[in-house]
């Protein structure tokens, strides 16, 4: 018996995630090589450690090939079609802060709201012969804000594979919806982030995978997440 | 493969004797104009794939769009009535993801009143022959009736814009309404610009904004234009100082409260514009011809019902819309409407009206072998 915890392999999100265990009780004994992706927990012969990206995570967690794992909700909510019908949130962590919004050019000042967004996008195709365009790596999301909260149909999401914000002045979309933690790539590129178009407030999160389970592991994944838990209150 | 539906011949004999001609469609169909006309909510139920060279293709999800296309390519006479059976592709949580479906899209007749009945009665007669002794509800709506109300009781374009798109979800009409009733609040603007929208001073601003746009490097030509912009500021402070009257209101929840058999419905709205002291002009005279051309097919007579508030969220759904189900079961075995819209906007040359309707053969098995 044991369990597998994914945590993210890079940058600040590896070091907080790794802080967070350390205060949980649970110390990962990193590799003396770095570029090695698997790790143990110091004293804990029942729960290995495997690093992944984030993005690899959320759908590791999908797919029940990991216990639990640290990453964003943000990701979680993408990744997963049905998430909540696969993990659960076990702690939200306290860092690793992003929004994923909605954003239009400044310029456009009659939008402040989705209920602008919906009038222009309605009448878009009129006038310009095609649909609004939105640019974005989100697209599950978009789609659920935009056709399922918002009830606008009439749009097109073009997938945007970087440099989101820069979509607009591109002339490649014409609004972004994207993840933002200061808002200053925003302003610095003349977007303006809707007065509800706030998708998600996203952090780092301990994910737990719902499935089937010994006994034995269930209570051990219980026990970890009640740890970082306890950590990070 | 899915098992081919029993009734398959009989309907194809239905279709002849009815004077439709069969069309083939491919299985494979590029992907935009099915995301272009239904909006992306259909992506996550479309089964996607991609071309050697990039272009987003689709297992067709349905028949009306394919038909109408191919209709376009062949620049085929009108008017003209295409009948259809297939295999449809879309991702489902109940039931499979290849199903049947068959239908009748009736392309340039100009004669709305009777092209719709047909519709009607074409569909009505399929299910009484795939369902014999069942009996069938039909459910119809109409949008151009809705708008000609909002425009009877005067309501400024943008909001009869906003409540048109929408009609026939209830949850939204609401939002809609209350919005209306009680206004968001104005956000700031900048100085001048709030200066020139009080003015009303469309060129002034719509320089101003062009001004904006040089100034962040965003294109005044590629996405939305200095003028629209500026028509949509002016129009948006003048919305804010019309109040809906408390008698608009009340006459617009009693126009959605109205169900009626389809045989005096065109009466009772005839009451309730007289009650509401407004005129439907055109829209009621097409409704009154719609429904004595129904008539007309002798359906049995209860069978059909008006209600005021059935729609489709849809840009190219413009008059009439139906569904038809069992009685006793709650799933709608046919859905159609009017699209004079939808064929331009595939990229036709000129307008070609068209109404149409399809059949879940997938639902009506189910029922004939429960039967």
């Amino acid at each position: 018996m044991s369990i597998t915890i994914a945590l993210p392999s890079k940058g600040r999100l590896r070091e907080q995630a790794l802080e967070v265990f350390a205060k949980a009780g649970l110390p990962v004994e990193e590799p003396a090589d770095q570029r090695r992706y698997r790790a143990r927990i110091g004293g804990r012969d029942d729960i290995e450690v495997a690093f992944l990206s984030a993005s690899e995570i959320a759908s590791e967690l999908g797919q029940g090939n990991v216990d639990c794992g640290v990453t964003g909700e943000d990701l979680v909510r993408e990744t997963l079609a049905d998430w909540d019908a696969k993990v659960e949130i076990a702690a939200p962590l306290g860092f690793g802060h992003a929004d994923v919004v909605v954003a239009v050019p400044d310029i456009w000042l009659d939008v402040a709201t989705m209920a602008d967004l919906d009038d222009v996008a309605a009448e878009f195709r009129q006038r310009h012969g095609r649909r609004l365009r939105i640019a974005t790596k989100y697209w599950r999301m978009t789609q659920q804000f935009f056709s399922q909260m918002h009830g606008i149909q009439v749009y097109r999401i073009v997938e945007s594979l970087g440099a989101t914000e820069g979509a607009p002045a591109a002339g490649s979309a014409d609004v972004i919806v994207d993840i933002t933690t200061t808002g200053s790539t925003l302003r610095a590129n003349h977007l303006r982030i809707l007065d509800d178009g706030v998708i998600l407030k996203s952090q780092a999160c301990l994910v737990a995978a719902k499935r089937e389970r010994p006994a034995a592991d269930a209570a051990l994944l219980a026990e970890v997440c009640r740890r970082v838990r306890e950590a990070v209150a | 493969m899915t098992r081919f539906p029993a009734i398959a011949p009989d309907l194809v004999a239905l279709f002849a004797a009815r004077g439709a001609d069969m069309v083939d469609v491919p299985v494979i169909q590029p992907a935009d104009p099915f995301l272009d006309m239904a909006g992306e909510d259909l992506r996550r139920r479309i089964f996607l794939t991609e071309s050697e060279t990039g272009a987003a293709l689709c297992l067709r999800p349905e028949f009306t769009i394919p038909v109408c296309l191919d209709h376009i390519a062949s620049q085929a006479g009108t008017p003209r009535r295409y009948a259809y059976l297939g295999e449809v592709f879309r991702q489902r949580r109940e039931g499979g993801n290849e199903f049947f479906q068959a239908g009748i899209e009736d392309l340039g007749e100009t004669d709305a009143a009777m092209a719709d009945a047909r519709s009607v009665a074409d569909a009505h007669a399929l299910l009484s022959l795939s369902l014999p002794g069942r009996a069938l509800n039909v459910t119809l709506g109409d949008q151009s009736v809705f708008e000609a109300v909002l425009a009877a009781l005067g309501l400024p374009r943008g909001w009869r814009m906003r409540l048109a798109r929408a009609f026939g979800s209830a949850e939204q009409l609401e939002a809609a309404l209350a919005d209306l009733a009680n206004p968001p609040k104005a956000s700031v603007l900048p100085a001048r610009v709030a200066e020139l929208v009080a003015d009303g001073d469309r060129e002034a601003l719509a320089a101003q904004i062009a001004e904006g746009m040089a100034e962040t490097g965003l294109s005044p030509t590629l996405g939305r234009t200095p003028d629209e912009i500026a028509r949509r500021l002016i129009e948006k402070a003048e919305l804010r100082s019309v109040r809906l009257s408390a008698e608009a209101f009340s006459a617009l929840k009693a126009f959605l409260a109205i169900r009626a058999p389809l045989d005096t419905a065109a009466d009772v709205l005839e009451g309730f514009a007289a009650s509401a002291g407004v005129s439907l002009g055109t829209a009621l005279e097409r409704f009154s011809a719609r429904a004595q051309a129904v008539a007309g097919h002798g359906l049995p007579a209860g069978a059909i019902t008006y209600d005021a508030a059935f729609g489709r969220p849809l840009d190219y759904y413009t008059g009439l819309v139906f569904e038809i189900a069992a009685a006793g079961a709650p799933r709608t075995l046919v859905g159609g409407g009017r699209y004079d819209r939808l064929l331009t906007l595939l990229g036709a040359k000129s307008p070609i009206p068209g109404v149409g309707f399809s059949v879940w053969l997938d639902r009506v098995e189910a029922l004939r072998g429960g039967a």
